[in-house]
């Protein structure tokens, strides 16, 4: 059931994908989980840089802060304290004690004065004004007097960096909640304004162009006008161009139908007068043009672009018995319903029993596998797995100019007009030619 | 039956007018609407007419007939195959539309079928005196015997089984039997009503004295 010319147009104007296409359909990338990463890396990101900046500021600023106290204690301390040879003192502990020490160490690095907290030991192993750190302490040392001794103020360093820790951690925690909030804010704000293309993308699914006068309507953002405006002139264009080819269509079926009226016509008249020994070649010269009559009109509904199938029951034995098929048996085993376009699925069918006798088969047996699915079994001398193989390839990826002819070509775009297919299949018994034709979607 | 024909295609033209003719039907062909008007007032059993003529739309043509009255039964022949377009020429006053191509034989069968509807006989069957006329088997019968009879002789019958009960006047039957630009001799028509008449039975067609000739329907035809 395959032969004849190839025919580049058809392979143009399938309306199914192939299986491939259908199936490896790849995820696409979505804009909007896109954004709401972007937003999501962008506040977590910003949010920690503040984070640092005033993690650094609040240190600096809290050390600042600490030392120009340590500065003035000690400053206010050295103004209060006797100024000549006391004993030595212990203050009593205090409140304050847990946070801040002093020492008043003499001349020969001995403590004479000290707060409670605050060591036996001098701060600092040599006498020193201003600041300092030991191992434990921020020191600020400030001269007492002229007879050697030094003050020391402290702040346990332990201390000073909680107090450090405690006003960056909460500003820290502060630029990230502000992040964080933000980002929900844009999330919240990316969301709403998707709602316009949203809406732009259902009145697509429902905008029918080709209706005089249909247009998107007015845009409901900025951005969305060029789109508006991009798809009223593509429905203008596609109305223009439907237009001409309704025109053009209508030319062609003329051009094209009333001569094979005319042929036919003139070759039932010439039938009448002929003498008998003409009459057979006559014959087969009608069933012919019959034929011809079939494929032109199958092509004429296919390549409109209006051209959908009407679908109605079919009587497979009354549309067998219009097929005048000599030298071909054709035995009908249909059990389940079949609902097809009776003219497509005719041209179809006189291709594919035409070629079947063509290729040496003499019996075809036509069955239902499934509703709405018709086989067709010949015996002719079939096709080898490797061409049954290649031949169904090119029938997948629609590249009609590969293997078949215009016959199996037809039948597959019939059946991908109805949005089925067209499968080869390994002959039941091993030998001929079995092809299945679906005429429901594809699941 | 008499036939008016417009279509401009020759080849197609020729063909139908020639298979028609060889069915025993008087066929006047004409290649657009302004020879077709020429003929306007002449009796026809059926227009079978294209939708595209040269100078103009069949189915207007068609439109304007039907608002003046005339029913004469009307098939469309036409290339134009959307669903929309039969709709259109079926409301427009067609009876039948048929879609370029199709088989003569079966233009021939809806002619039949459109007629016979025209004539009231929906089983195509027209009983008078003892025999049955039956005009989708193209013949009189009695007692179930085809009776012979010659084409001319059928066409004549056909005629007045179209219009059964109708006085049809002599001018208009031989018209109707022999189209516009047949030859006729001045005695044919009695000559083949003569001749049906010994073939069918004198109580089949009677003779309406000045007029013409009427096919009553009813008998005892088996």
């Amino acid at each position: 059931m395959s032969g004849g010319a190839p025919t580049t147009e058809l392979a143009r104007r399938g309306n199914a994908a192939p299986p491939a296409a259908r199936e490896a359909a790849p995820r696409l990338p979505s804009i909007r989980r896109r954004l709401a990463r972007a937003m999501l890396v962008g506040s977590l990101l910003s949010g920690l840089a503040v984070a640092v900046a005033v993690w650094l500021a609040a240190i600096e600023e809290v050390e600042e802060l600490l030392d120009d106290t340590l500065q003035a204690s000690a400053e206010v301390m050295g103004s209060l304290l006797p100024r000549h040879g006391e004993p030595i003192v212990v203050t009593a502990p205090t409140k304050s004690d847990e946070r801040f020490a002093w020492q008043v160490v003499d001349a020969s690095q001995r403590v004479v004065m000290r707060s409670a907290r605050a060591p036996g030991e001098p701060f600092l192993p040599a006498a020193l004004a201003g600041f300092a750190d030991s191992a434990q302490w921020r020191v600020f040392g400030v001269a007492l007097g002229d007879d050697g001794r030094t003050l020391y103020v402290a702040q346990t360093r332990a201390e000073r960096a909680e107090a450090q820790f405690e006003v960056a951690m909460s500003s820290v925690l502060a630029a990230l909640a502000v992040g964080i909030l933000a980002y929900f804010w844009l999330s919240a704000l990316v969301r709403h304004e998707w709602g316009p293309v949203q809406r732009l993308s259902d009145r697509l699914a429902t905008h029918e162009p080709l209706i005089t006068g249909a247009t998107l309507g007015a845009a409901e953002r900025s951005e969305l006008e060029a789109v508006h405006r991009s798809v009223d002139q593509l429905g203008q264009r596609l109305t223009q161009r439907v237009a001409h080819e309704r025109a053009f269509t209508a030319q062609a079926a003329h051009a094209l139908r009333t001569p094979l009226a005319g042929i036919d016509a003139q070759l039932a008249v010439c039938l009448r007068e002929s003498p008998p020994e003409l009459q057979p070649r006559l014959q087969r010269v009608r069933e012919a043009a019959t034929r011809l009559q079939r494929v032109v009109a199958a092509l004429l509904t296919l390549f409109r672009s209006d051209g959908e199938p009407v679908r109605e029951a079919v009587d497979l034995d009354e549309l067998l018995r219009q097929f005048p098929l000599e030298r071909l048996r054709v035995e009908l085993q249909a059990t389940r319903a079949l609902h097809a376009d009776i003219d497509l699925l005719a041209a179809a069918m006189a291709n594919l029993l035409d070629n079947a006798q063509r290729h040496g088969a003499t019996r075809v047996t036509v069955s239902t596998p499934a509703a709405d699915t018709l086989r067709l079994d010949d015996d002719g001398p079939g096709v080898s797995p490797q061409r049954r193989q290649a031949l169904q390839s090119a029938l997948d990826a629609q590249a009609y100019d590969d293997a078949p002819g215009l016959g199996l070509a037809l039948a597959d775009l019939v059946a991908r007009a109805h949005g089925g297919r067209l499968q080869l299949l390994v002959p039941a018994n091993g030998r001929g030619f079995a092809v299945e034709l679906s005429f429901h979607p594809a699941a | 039956m008499r036939l008016l024909l417009i279509e401009d295609d020759d080849i197609l033209g020729e063909g139908l007018r020639d298979y028609l003719r060889a069915e025993g039907h008087a066929v006047d062909w004409f290649r657009d609407l302004r020879q077709a008007d020429a003929v306007r007032g002449e009796p026809f059993d059926a227009w079978l007419l294209d939708w595209q003529l040269p100078d103009g739309s069949g189915l207007d043509w068609l439109r304007a007939r039907r608002a003046k009255g005339e029913t004469t039964p009307a098939l469309m022949l036409t290339a134009r195959d959307r669903l929309s377009d039969r709709v259109i020429g079926l409301d427009g006053g067609a009876d039948d539309y048929l879609i370029k191509p199709f088989a003569p034989e079966e233009l021939a069968a809806r002619l039949r079928a459109v007629c016979r509807r025209s004539a009231g006989a929906a089983d195509g069957r027209v009983r008078a005196g003892g025999v049955w006329i039956d005009i989708q088997a193209r013949g009189a019968f009695r007692d179930g015997q085809r009776i012979e009879l010659t084409a001319r002789e059928w066409a004549l019958l056909e005629a007045l089984a179209l219009r059964t009960g109708r006085i049809v006047l002599k001018g208009e039957l031989e018209r109707l039997v022999h189209g516009s630009d047949a030859e006729i001799a001045s005695n044919a028509l009695e000559v083949h009503i003569s001749s049906l008449r010994k073939k069918l039975g004198r109580d089949v067609i009677s003779t309406v004295r000045g007029l013409g000739y009427r096919l009553d329907e009813g008998g005892t035809a088996a």
